[in-house]
């Protein structure tokens, strides 16, 4: 039995008159939701300026890049990394431990470090189907550990300026809203013109059918995890250039930033269905809430309990509307 | 309850592991310049005090084919509403953490066997909530109990070896032993873990089952972060992944699967004694904490992949493909 997909028994199948009426009623509480979230962000003080907008799509952004990679896995049916924050941790730390060879070669190193790394987890979702929430928990801890043993629990810092120019503002916007919106690009291509794509959305949809009509299973999704490694470590290269030094506590909160992002877009967790633009949606979404929790006076753990209701109440709405397309 | 069977992967794993690691640990003073001491017993039993409700907690809903990744987070709020409402009197603590963590099974019971959502994927957007709850109510500080008296009870050397809390922690595997042997629960459970719609065709109550499961696994997992917070005199609103990570790796040692219809209390008490073990001897032998930390994270992430259902296929396609390259270089060598 698959703790990710949902059981169907003979009583979830609803009456037709029931399924019209779930409908409406979830529509409704997405609607309401929404309109309480522009209403409350309209009355909040200083959330209408422009350097508050700012402020949220540079959050967003970090965090947005991260989710891209989360879509792919999450599309690709493997659910979900609980590894993000210390691969993002990891790979801030040699982004940074490399300036010297120059901003490029280092930004390389750290492309190939965060792909391997997450890759490596994905091959064995991939070919031997083992559960990637348990995996990427022990991949957490593993990861965090190396990176602890490693730097010997000291921060690092760059001998090199080369990465200062990530933190560039071309136009008065900071360099990584034009990465994420050129990513989102970039994958939503990916996902839905390349014959990748194609069978990532089928291997997520039913990984027995996929594998009966001859797709390349494991590959797909080991290939998926690789791309999501790469774009956390965009995240990092991003992360540690504003921090301007790296230690294991780099990655903050962005696990479950980046799966409140991309379950906030609507993604299914169960596989199958999702784009790169939702994912954006729900970058913003999640942004804009944070950001008005912070201007109303609200501590982090406040923010925190927000997006996992958040993501309790997508999570609840998705799967009674799916239910219902299945019946 | 059947007899057990050593050849069944259930009884073999938790034996196995508990027989290696005991030996381990018997065997320490030759390979480290540590010594044994009924001191060294005790310890191991405070880690296993610490980590049995967890693992229980998190075993339970195993049975039934779901995981219940809010463990850790019912165990910080637990914890945290045990220190700060139970300064005036313990109980009151201990029974706002109880229903606390009774509150949460029942959502989750709802959520899970009512609306058929699948475990995962609402116990981490619980998870996430119950964090940054448990921050919220601390304002992200670690909150000192000042009652010392408790403090000391709880940890108080009980018959050498053993406390009040690991012996509350034995004593809750023994009852839950108890109860799915004696009673028809425990087949149920794993009736429903096993296939449900069968279990459900068969006349088991499924929903109430479920239900009754998480409720039982929040109210566990309460618990061990009470009787942590009390042992330690404090409460720490984030307490990281580690006692998630141990508490999975004692259940699946313990003879749990992940598909679910697999185990009991019996092997799991093994399983999380095997791990607590563990945790004694990395003490003992003074190794770094980040080795301990890959030790752990690899144990665990061996056991997920040997217990993932693909990977017997995958081999032998591997295996397969070899031995066909062996045959076709042999048959060119021949000609």
């Amino acid at each position: 039995m698959n703790v990710l997909t949902a059981h169907r028994g003979p009583t979830t199948v609803p009456h037709v008159t029931r399924r019209s009426a779930t409908d409406l009623v979830t529509s409704a509480l997405v609607i309401g939701a929404v309109v309480a979230v522009v209403v409350i962000g309209l009355s909040t003080p200083r959330f209408m300026t422009l350097d508050n907008a700012k402020a949220i799509i540079t959050s967003a952004s970090l965090v947005g890049i991260a989710a891209l990679g989360l879509t792919l896995i999450m599309v690709g049916g493997s659910a979900v990394s609980l590894a993000i924050s210390p691969t993002v941790a990891a790979v801030g730390m040699v982004f940074l431990s490399t300036q010297s060879l120059g901003l490029l070669p280092a930004l390389a190193v750290a492309l190939v470090a965060g792909a391997l790394l997450t890759g490596l987890q994905g091959a064995i979702v991939g070919y031997a189907a083992a559960n990637p929430v348990v995996l990427t928990i022990a991949a957490s801890f593993a990861i965090s550990g190396l990176a602890t043993g490693i730097s010997g629990g000291t921060s690092v810092s760059p001998d090199g300026t080369g990465y200062d120019l990530l933190n560039a503002t071309p136009g008065g916007i900071p360099l990584c809203v034009y990465v994420l919106v050129a990513l989102t690009a970039l994958v939503e291509w990916v996902l839905r013109c390349t014959a990748f794509g194609r069978s990532l959305y089928l291997v997520g949809e039913n990984r027995p059918a996929a594998r009966a009509a001859g797709l390349l299973v494991g590959r797909t999704t080991t290939v998926a995890w690789l791309a999501a490694g790469a774009l956390f470590a965009v995240t990092a290269a991003f992360t540690a250039a504003f921090n301007t030094s790296a230690n294991v506590n780099l990655g903050g909160t962005l696990t479950f930033d980046a799966i409140a992002a991309v379950l906030a877009g609507g993604t299914a967790i169960a596989g199958g269905r999702g784009s790169a633009v939702r994912t954006l949606a729900g970058a913003l979404l999640i942004a804009a809430v944070s950001d008005i929790l912070l201007l109303r006076g609200y501590s982090t753990g406040v923010q925190v309990m927000v997006k996992g209701l958040i993501v309790l109440f997508v999570v609840v709405i998705v799967h009674l509307r799916t239910k219902e397309r299945h019946a | 309850m059947s007899r057990p069977d050593l050849r069944r992967p259930e009884t073999a794993l938790p034996a196995v592991a508990l027989a290696i690691t005991l030996i381990g640990f018997a065997l320490v003073p030759t390979y480290s310049d540590a010594t044994l001491s009924s001191f060294d017993v005790q310890s191991a039993l405070q880690i296993l005090a610490r980590l049995g409700p967890l693992a229980l907690a998190l075993g339970l809903t195993m049975i039934v084919g779901e995981f219940d990744l809010s463990v850790v987070g019912t165990y910080a709020l637990g914890g945290m509403l045990t220190v700060q409402l139970g300064q005036e009197h313990v109980a009151y603590g201990v029974l706002a953490a109880l229903l606390a963590g009774a509150a949460i099974g029942l959502l989750h019971g709802g959520l899970i066997g009512g609306l058929k959502l699948p475990s995962m994927p609402v116990t981490l957007a619980t998870y996430i909530a119950l964090l940054g709850l448990t921050s919220a109510l601390s304002g992200g500080l670690t909150k000192s109990y000042t009652n010392a008296e408790v403090t000391l009870w709880v940890d108080r050397t009980v018959m050498t070896y053993f406390s009040p809390r690991s012996l509350i922690t034995i004593g809750l595997f023994l009852m839950a032993a108890v109860l799915l042997g004696a009673t028809r629960w425990g087949r149920e459970l794993r009736a429903v873990g096993g296939d449900r719609r069968a279990a459900r065709a068969a006349g088991v109550n499924v929903d109430r089952l479920l239900v009754g499961t998480f409720v039982a696994s929040g109210m566990l997992s309460a618990l061990g972060g009470a009787l942590l917070s009390l042992s330690l005199g404090s409460a720490n609103p984030d307490p990281g992944v580690q006692p998630l990570i141990l508490a999975a790796a004692g259940a699946l040692l313990g003879g749990m699967s992940l598909a679910g219809g697999r185990g009991g209390p019996i092997g799991l008490l093994a399983g999380i004694s095997a791990v607590a073990l563990l945790a004694q001897i990395a003490t003992l032998t003074a190794l770094p904490g980040y080795v301990t930390q890959l030790f752990y994270a690899g144990l665990l992430a061996i056991i997920v992949a040997v217990d993932a259902p693909d990977l017997h296929h995958t081999l032998t396609r591997i295996r397969t493909r070899i031995r066909t390259q062996d045959v076709r270089s042999r048959a060119v060598h021949e000609s």
